[in-house]
């Protein structure tokens, strides 16, 4: 079910509670260190920033059912509240009407551009440049450049494998070192692959922000490049979770390939006994989990099991436990590395703060993204840790964008802001990685 | 009724800036989408026209002021009580008042009593005192989820934690800052005397504070409410017993409850219903529908849960054991089956989770639901149950119903839980047809409702109760001559609620 119509049902069994403005919803004696991180919490970072309902998911639902019903009329207004949300689905994990917010949220989106609302300004450019076949990336880089960043390594490019790296524009244009790494560990586990020269945008910017005609083409060029292989691996979460979650809704049909992340895949290889992270890496770290990659594929995990099931009564509680399964994966690397020391913060695995950067909020709400950033860097630094880490370039680009603002806040007012984040190390996992092995 | 107010002009608009700053008024159409509601506590909703969010007592006043210049209808609302937006605005609009960013608590243990603004959720409340007062609990509504608020649910006289002991949470209210719908801010109880703490609720005079109370936001804005704290004792459990009639469930709790100073006073949550109404928490396609299915997994057809809190293991026992002797006493005499349930340590767990989220999955069914409530005497509750699961399934709608105990079983709240397909057309007529014929035939047998609702239930009860509507509608003439608070609640005026003749004209 892709389009909003498709989901009003589901928008249908809204009531307006609001327990989705609630990390741990459920959870109301959940222990914590302090007051401030005790119990229930706000997460929703939109709601949390502009404060009024139509920001927070529950509002959305009741904007989103009078579209639908012919009484609120597509907008450029509607289109910007609808909009400023990261589509980081803490909302979506408390909702126990099991509504798919964000399905519902970035079917909104593309429901009110196609009945003739152009997209936000910065979104636009994006789709643009996407659907321009010279580029189809949302950076402006000319799409020869693509495999640039491999230097001398040309090599793995089209070369005879089952196995792909889908590299992604991000890791191809702006954090090549990110590539480079997730490279240099496949190499270094010995794994046979391939870079596709001819791989386009995942679509991910522009299907969030409701550009569905341009996201369809990219996706259908993606999935035709793409249909030989055994198994397509990916760096970047917002990659993964577009191939892993969104295609087959979008396309209609299940993956003709497996996909796995690079961090899921160095879990396998963990599991399977052959991987061992000997160099020991002597820092307090704590983790963020990416929404893409951990919380959207858990909830993805979560209901591909009950659409399967004629008995959610009995399924509901298996079904949970694959998707907390599927969130330890990253603890379980982490884990295996000797001398690290893992400190979570409050907020964690499905109940995550989201970094700010997502569902198109980094490029037209800037603002938005770094009150997001403050505000996990907060819970970060509450941690004692001396290393944030995680695994998605937008969640390193904005919090290395929070640091930076809150370092030019301890210049500006010559306060020490290291209770709040501002000495913390951003460190993402596959860089890590690569130097372990 | 439209024709007794007037829109909301950017002049009005301007003048709401003027007294909550720019940041925090909106007539953007989306936003006001955004703060509607139909469901779970009722079907009608319109759109404001204006939200305006005052950060004080001092800001509602001026708005309240400003909209009698302009009669200009407002709806004050911040979390509600069980069900999140409990009060969306209906017709005809005007002004909403999201007081959600009047949040301050304060807490006094020594005269335990607490201090709540209207925007104070259960959630943060929760937190606050698990931390900080760990030896007390909030008196936060059981069964709501975490952004019903504290002050919403006492006002309405909602559902608490010890509500089996304390009665309804209104019951435990020692004192309300007020903002007359005039502007004018008063208190009520010992709060009265400047300086005084609120330690005494009848006060310095004749207390008004029962015109306030269930009033849906009618009478004045409630801007303050001193509200006593309970004890929280950590030996908790529940224990649950199973029947095959209402009767099985009802009689032996009243046995139970009337157990003042004894057992009693330690079964602070007694409350039950029927399998559906664990059935009906899941999707109609996606669960079981024959009660073997549930008979298997432990579920009686009816079945009553006492919720214990005690100082120590030995209190704990000894109420278990109370509850226990008085089970078995009846089967005897009754010659009844009532096995106990034999919980699982994490259904005991949910069970004893406050704030929780268990009222809120019953739109997996179809696609919406909505809460009946209704109080009668206790014994009487059975009867209801009765009728109402009849009337439920000849309208089609699977008869699951929810009972819990007021005050030692003094009193029952009564609660079917409609669940229905939000998006099938005609089915609000049905539901307002289900509700007319119960409504009717429950306020023959002398029961009422817990919340009148606006269409229904209200114009209802006051075309029996005539006296009292008139003396309602005098009250509220005095207090807002121009009738600007929420419009149509309590069925005021009546031609917006009702073409049947007014009370007022007999």
């Amino acid at each position: 079910m892709t389009s909003l119509e498709e989901l009003r049902k589901i928008n249908a069994r809204c009531i307006h509670c609001r327990a989705c403005q609630y990390a741990y919803s459920g959870e109301p004696d959940r222990e914590g260190e302090d007051e401030t991180y005790t119990g229930m919490l706000q997460g929703c970072p939109a709601g949390l920033y502009y404060g009024w309902e139509g920001y927070f998911n529950s509002g959305k639902q009741w904007m989103a059912r009078a579209f639908l019903n012919n009484e609120l009329p597509a907008s450029k207004e509607l289109l910007e509240v609808t909009e400023a949300c990261t589509t980081c689905g803490m909302c979506e994990t408390q909702c126990p009407n099991y509504i798919d917010t964000v399905h519902v949220t970035e079917a909104l989106r593309a429901a009110i551009i196609e009945a003739g609302v152009e997209p936000l300004d910065k979104h636009k450019i994006f789709g643009e440049r996407v659907r321009n076949e010279e580029l189809r990336n949302p950076y402006k880089e000319p799409r020869e450049e693509r495999t640039k960043w491999l230097g001398d390594n040309i090599d793995v490019i089209d070369k005879d494998a089952k196995i792909a790296y889908y590299v992604g524009c991000t890791a191809a244009y702006r954090q090549q070192q990110i590539a480079d790494h997730t490279v240099s560990i496949l190499e270094k586990m010995g794994v046979d692959f391939t870079v596709v020269s001819d791989e386009v945008c995942c679509g991910s910017p522009i299907l969030r922000t409701g550009q569905r005609d341009a996201f369809k083409e990219v996706m259908k060029e993606n999935l035709d490049l793409f249909k030989d292989y055994d198994l397509v691996l990916f760096s970047c979460a917002g990659c993964y979770k577009t191939f892993r979650n969104d295609y087959p809704s979008h396309s209609g049909e299940p993956l003709p390939f497996k996909v796995r992340h690079a961090v899921e895949y160095a879990y396998d290889l963990l599991e399977e006994g052959k991987l061992d992270i000997k160099k020991e890496y002597p820092k307090k770290v704590t983790w963020h989990d990416p929404c893409h990659s951990i919380r959207h594929v858990g909830i993805a995990i979560e209901k591909e099991i009950l659409a399967d099931s004629k008995n959610w009564l009995l399924d509901s509680r298996k079904a949970q436990k694959a998707k907390e399964a599927h969130y330890e994966i990253p603890r379980i690397v982490l884990n295996s590395i000797p001398g690290l020391e893992l400190v979570e913060m409050y907020r964690n695995r499905g109940n995550s703060f989201c970094c700010g950067a997502g569902g198109g909020v980094k490029a037209q709400f800037p603002d938005l993204a770094v009150f997001a950033s403050k505000e996990r860097l907060k819970e970060a630094a509450a941690t004692g840790a001396e290393v944030l880490m995680t695994s998605c370039p937008f969640c390193v680009t904005n919090f290395n964008d929070g640091i930076k603002a809150l370092k030019k806040e301890e210049e500006e007012t010559g306060k020490d802001l290291s209770d709040v984040g501002s000495k913390l190390v951003v460190v993402e996992l596959l860089e890590l990685l690569d130097e372990l092995l | 009724m439209t024709q007794m107010y007037n829109k909301v002009t950017d002049e009005v608009v301007k003048k709401l800036v003027a007294i909550c700053g720019d940041q925090y008024v909106t007539t953007s159409e989306p936003l006001r989408h955004s703060y509607m509601a139909r469901g779970i506590m009722g079907n009608e909703a319109v759109l404001p026209e204006c939200i305006v969010r005052p950060a004080n007592a001092e800001e509602v006043s001026k708005i309240l002021v400003l909209a009698n210049e302009n009669l200009s209808p407002v709806t004050p609302a911040a979390g509600g009580l069980s069900g999140g937006f409990a009060l969306p605005a209906i017709e005809p609009g005007g002004i909403y008042m999201d007081m959600t960013r009047m949040d301050k608590m304060t807490v006094d243990t020594e005269n335990r009593v607490m201090v709540v603004e209207p925007g104070v959720k259960s959630g943060d409340a929760w937190r606050i005192f698990k931390t900080k007062y760990p030896d007390w609990a909030p008196p936060i509504p059981d069964g709501a989820p975490p952004a019903a608020t504290v002050l919403g649910d006492a006002i309405e006289r909602g559902f608490s934690l010890v509500t089996g002991v304390y009665g309804p949470q209104a019951d435990m209210i020692m004192g309300m800052e007020v903002v007359l719908p005039t502007g004018e801010i008063f208190h009520t109880g010992s709060w009265a005397l400047p300086g005084a703490k609120p330690f005494y609720r009848w006060g310095i005079g004749p207390n008004p504070d029962g015109l306030f109370l269930g009033s849906q936001g009618s009478m004045g804005i409630i801007t303050k409410c001193a509200i006593k704290m309970v004890p929280h004792p950590h030996y908790k459990t529940v224990v649950a017993y199973g029947g095959e009639t209402w009767d099985d469930i009802i009689r032996p709790a009243w046995e139970i409850s009337k157990h003042e100073m004894g057992i009693a006073e330690r079964t602070v949550m007694v409350q039950g219903g029927n399998y559906e109404l664990v059935m009906t928490r899941w999707p109609k396609e996606n669960v079981p529908v024959d009660y073997e299915f549930y008979k298997k997994i432990g579920v009686d057809q009816k079945w009553m849960n006492y919720e214990c809190w005690a100082w120590s293991k030995e209190e704990l026992d000894e109420t278990l054991q109370g509850i226990d002797k008085i089970y078995k006493d009846y089967e005897v005499r009754e010659k009844r089956t009532l096995p106990q349930q034999d919980l699982h340590p994490k259904q005991v767990a949910s069970r004893l989770k406050k704030p929780n989220k268990i009222a809120i999955p019953y739109s997996l069914w179809q696609a919406g639901f909505l809460f009946i409530t209704w109080y009668c005497p206790w014994l009487e509750s059975g009867e209801m149950m009765e009728e109402y699961c009849t009337a439920m399934e000849n309208y089609g709608f699977p008869p699951t119903m929810w009972v819990a105990s007021i005050d030692h079983a003094r009193q029952a709240i009564v609660m079917p839980i409609l669940c229905y397909d939000s998006t099938e057309p005609g089915i609000f007529d049905k539901i307002r047809e289900f509700n007319l014929e119960t409504t009717k035939s429950f306020l023959k047998k002398g029961w009422i409702n817990y919340r009148p609702d606006t269409f229904v239930h209200a114009p209802e009860t006051f075309s029996k109760a005539k006296e009292y509507y008139k003396m309602l509608v005098k009250f509220r003439k005095v207090l807002d001559p121009n009738l600007i608070l929420h419009p149509g609640r309590l069925a005021i005026p009546w031609e917006s609620v009702s073409d049947e003749p007014s009370p007022l004209q007999e």
